[in-house]
């Protein structure tokens, strides 16, 4: 079967490319796109270290055919940082150390951004439920979850920093 | 054939023997939610985040939550859960709501009842299109699914219970059980223990020891068939007294 072609939105900009039939949206971005902050832990949906936002929802890269997405918008680690300013999430996760060997990183952000994208307040218990399908075997969970809770306040601060 | 992918793509990626082709059924227009008084109609494409998140089946948000995590569910669907050669907690559900699929092939659509699918699986060229059912009384309605975890984990045992008491009486109850075997059952003996009985400890625990009967577990990662009968009336009985968490 012949490749196809796909375009996507991918943190802000179009990107054209080759498809195999049945590829995942992992390896595309991985290896057609050289995005490779999203990461290949089990390609079975079950630990969460290629989760991407696409359309706005926490999504497991590796389970996405791309051929379905045709057009859809993707947001990736890399997008994250603003003219190397680094995101609230970023910037809470180096500050509350919740990252060790990285791997589960990408992930976990990524989790991070389309929660507070949909609920800016989250609860301890919201975090916890967001990140349920994100595997990480080295901070026992708790740096990462305090992370995403402080990125929830630089984020509401900086807000009304702005409106002021 | 591909829903959301969740569990298709799983065999695709590990390179599974025997995929010869991937259809996706994603632009057919089968993602709507349609409420009709208490009747909801779920398409087949629709995501169990949406389900989730839908105001009006809100009795059934315990029971999604319980099925992986928010970044599976917002890909996995509705005909998916169903379809699948193991389905899963939510085609649980939908037996003990007497749900009905639609079913379209070359000859046209067809109604099946949600038992007939999962029991027997679907021909090929065969799709679910609708799935649709009446919305329980949140009084009525039982779930409760046992894992290792606390979330976002495979069942040991799935409980799912739709058990109407009418003057004191239960009428017509309808009890499936997942997780213990490849596919759901429905718990034929305890729902006989129930019927006409006041819903009390005494007769929950009678049904709970009938509930037995109607299972075969299997030994799996999640837990052995031996542990699985062992617990299997306990998570009943609490399933259906709403016992703990």
């Amino acid at each position: 079967m012949p490749s196809s072609v796909v375009t996507l939105n991918v943190n802000g900009e179009e990107r054209e490319f080759l498809v195999r039939p049945g590829m995942n949206l992992l390896t595309a971005l991985r290896e057609r796109l050289g995005l490779t902050a999203a990461k290949q832990g089990c390609a079975q949906g079950t630990c969460g270290t290629c989760t991407v936002v696409l359309d706005g929802r926490a999504v497991f890269s590796c389970l996405v055919p791309v051929e379905t997405i045709d057009g859809a918008r993707v947001e990736t680690l890399e997008g994250l940082a603003n003219n190397g300013r680094l995101d609230p999430i970023q910037e809470a996760f180096l500050d509350n150390f919740a990252t060790q060997c990285g791997f589960c990183a990408s992930g976990m952000i990524m989790a991070a951004k389309a929660l507070l994208a949909e609920n800016p307040q989250p609860t301890r218990e919201d975090v916890i439920r967001a990140i349920s399908g994100n595997v990480c075997r080295c901070t026992g969970y708790g740096a990462i979850i305090d992370a995403i809770l402080d990125a929830a306040r630089i984020r509401s601060s900086r807000l009304v920093a702005a409106a002021r | 054939m591909l829903g959301g992918g969740t569990i298709v793509m799983r065999d695709v990626n590990a390179g599974a023997l025997g995929i010869e082709g991937l259809v996706s059924l994603c632009r057919l227009g089968l993602d709507r939610i349609v409420i009709d008084g208490n009747l909801a109609r779920l398409g087949a494409f629709t995501t169990l985040a949406a389900v989730e998140r839908h105001p009006a089946l809100a009795a059934l948000r315990t029971a999604m939550e319980s099925i992986g995590s928010p970044t599976l569910r917002s890909t996995a669907t509705v005909g998916g859960n169903v379809c699948a050669s193991y389905p899963g907690d939510l085609a649980t559900c939908l037996w003990a709501l007497d749900a009905t699929v639609t079913v379209a092939s070359r000859e046209g659509a067809k109604e099946k009842s949600v038992a007939d699918v999962i029991t027997t699986g679907l021909a090929a060229a065969e799709i679910v299109t609708e799935v649709w059912f009446r919305i329980p009384e949140a009084n009525a309605w039982f779930y409760r699914k046992a894992m290792r975890r606390a979330l976002n984990s495979g069942s040991i045992v799935t409980i799912a219970a739709h058990v109407p008491v009418v003057d004191g009486a239960i009428t017509s109850p309808r009890v499936a059980i997942g997780g213990v075997a490849a596919r759901p059952v429905r718990a034929l003996s305890a729902e006989k223990v129930l019927e006409g009985q006041p819903l009390t400890r005494a007769v929950v625990e009678k049904a709970a020891a009938a509930a037995l009967q109607d299972v075969s577990p299997v030994s799996d990662a999640c837990a052995s068939a031996w542990y699985r009968s062992r617990v299997l009336p306990v998570h009943f009985r609490r399933a259906l007294l709403r016992e703990g968490a």
